[in-house]
């Protein structure tokens, strides 16, 4: 029988919660509770805590895995209706527990999180008790991996609301409690939230709600269930990109005065020395072959969205062969403009409109690989920084395409 | 007149960066260590912070974690004779940059732009 939540320990009050959203994560689930469980005792063992499950209603036993964890801190575990999925939905579901409960800090780890240790609870906690809102991961990555990050979630929240967030999509942070109620109250829900566009939502809600924010640097970089990018690709991607328009929509009056960027505070040093992340494959000739194919998919809405100049440079591209094949910059810059744009006229229908800037993506990002071959990990994050720089750069551009000139 | 502080322990480039600095219409003040920095950055007020990091009794990777966390939007402009820092995550709390050079053209761009960023 469904149960919307279970409280064996009947917590009515918690002045901080660990929370793990989750789906399907009976076989994963109990190594990030046993850690967050560590790391509230370690940490926080004098204020009032809760480890919070929220679920899809799974039907693997995830809630009798996590219920049945021992631990010292107190559990409770809410779930959406069943049928109900959505990682969004989930977070919703735990935004009501966190203003019932009225608790002042909160801290998501994933449910298949194999990298995480109790200090990654105190770095993304500890901030929220000394005047900070929200704290974003800082780990380090593979140069190849969070290329939605690198390429577009990153360059465009910095670039729109001037805050260099490394991580805007994370999915292992902490924020206050008074953000819980805003996300509640905030007219911006939808369908793409409700899912993988929670994170860059919430993001960017904290960023234009001006709630200080401060990056924690994690030492271990994130090791989780490997996913497989060409499966998963289509959804997510027009579900985060999808959100990042959106937002763009609502708050244009922000980011229209924002200049440049700033940086943020750094916390969470003293984890030892920074461990390596795991190598990352790239397939170049899928890329390569994918973005080709795209001119024969999706060329009628390049044509009727794109600027002339920017279809004739992507024509000059798609003329290059896999070793000599760079993609600018400024290309991709201008066709992320133009994209927005079209998004927010409704220039085509919704997700066609997004599964056409696929191919594209795919085309910067093996001009990225084949550029970040050679590079340390140093190295290619400095590339991306002058990439943002670029993106910054060429704000008045967007400007003057938003504003029809 | 926006009003720059530079921390260095070499007199050299205190002198220099006043000299170049003043002639670009800014108002320079300079501290030779990092001692009481952010006391000093509360009674000074200064619109931007050009930092030293290696200097003999302060690491300016630690000034400018001090700095971040009291004044979280108060620009910094790490200055630095090797880019071997950028090794160390702590540097990406700076707003900018810049290898320490005769020619400033690059570090009063960088002060130009520091200067500009705005968030509402």
């Amino acid at each position: 029988m469904f149960e919307h939540e279970a409280n064996p320990d009947n917590i009515k009050k918690a002045t901080f919660v660990v929370a793990i959203p989750s789906y399907n994560e009976a076989d994963s689930i109990a190594f990030p509770v046993q850690q967050a469980d560590q790391g509230i005792q370690l940490f926080f063992g004098d204020i009032d805590s809760v480890i919070i499950n929220c679920d899809n209603n799974s039907d693997d036993g995830t809630k009798e895995i996590f219920l049945g964890i021992k631990t010292n801190t107190p559990k409770i575990y809410i779930s959406t209706e069943p049928g109900v999925k959505g990682k969004g939905r989930n977070f919703r579901n735990l935004f009501k527990k966190i203003v019932e409960l009225e608790a002042e800090g909160v801290v998501v780890v994933d449910a298949d999180l194999k990298s995480i240790t109790p200090k990654w609870i105190k770095h993304l906690g500890e901030p929220l008790f000394q005047d900070f809102g929200y704290v974003a991961p800082l780990y380090v990555r593979h140069k190849y991996d969070g290329t939605i990050t690198n390429s577009i979630a990153y360059p465009l929240t910095r670039s729109l609301y001037g805050r260099r967030v490394r991580q805007p999509i994370g999915g292992d942070f902490g924020f206050c409690g008074k953000l819980a109620k805003i996300y509640l109250e905030s007219d911006t829900w939808s369908e793409a939230i409700a899912n993988f566009g929670i994170d860059i939502w919430m993001t960017t809600l904290a960023m234009n709600e001006n709630i200080p924010i401060c990056q924690a640097f994690m030492g271990r970089p994130k090791i989780h269930r490997a996913k497989d990018p060409g499966a998963d690709l289509g959804p997510m991607f027009r579900q985060v990109v999808g959100t990042i328009f959106n937002m763009m929509i609502k708050f244009y009056p922000f980011w229209s005065n924002v200049k440049w960027s700033k940086p943020t505070s750094i916390f969470g040093f003293g984890l030892g020395e920074t461990e390596m992340p795991p190598p990352v494959k790239v397939n170049k000739e899928t890329l390569f072959t994918k973005f080709q194919n795209g001119f024969n998919t999706c060329s009628h809405i390049w044509e009727k969205i794109l600027q002339k100049e920017t279809v004739n440079k992507l024509q000059e591209v798609r003329k290059m062969n896999k070793d000599q094949f760079d993609f600018p910059t400024n290309l991709w810059i201008n066709v992320l403009i133009d994209f927005t744009v079209a998004y927010r006229d409704k220039l085509w229908v919704e997700d066609e409109l997004l599964d056409s800037l696929i191919p594209i993506y795919l085309g910067k990002t093996l001009s990225y690989v084949k550029k970040a071959e050679r590079m340390s990990i140093r190295d290619s994050e400095e590339f991306i920084e002058e990439e943002c720089l670029q993106f910054e750069a060429t704000k008045k551009l967007l400007m003057k395409h938003w504003d029809g000139e | 007149m926006a009003k720059i502080l530079v921390v260095d322990d070499e007199e050299h480039i205190r002198l220099l960066y006043s000299e170049e600095l003043t002639e670009a219409g800014y108002e320079v003040i300079t501290a030779a260590d990092g001692y009481e920095l952010t006391e000093r950055i509360e009674k000074e007020k200064p619109d931007i912070v050009i930092l030293d990091i290696k200097m003999i009794d302060y690491n300016g990777l630690d000034l400018l974690q001090d700095i971040r966390n009291k004044f979280y939007n108060l620009p910094v402009i790490l200055c630095t004779a090797y880019d071997t820092f950028k090794e160390d995550i702590k540097s990406i709390a700076a707003d900018f940059y810049v290898i320490k050079s005769f020619d400033l053209t690059e570090l009063k761009k960088k002060i130009a732009m520091a200067l500009e960023a705005n968030i509402p």
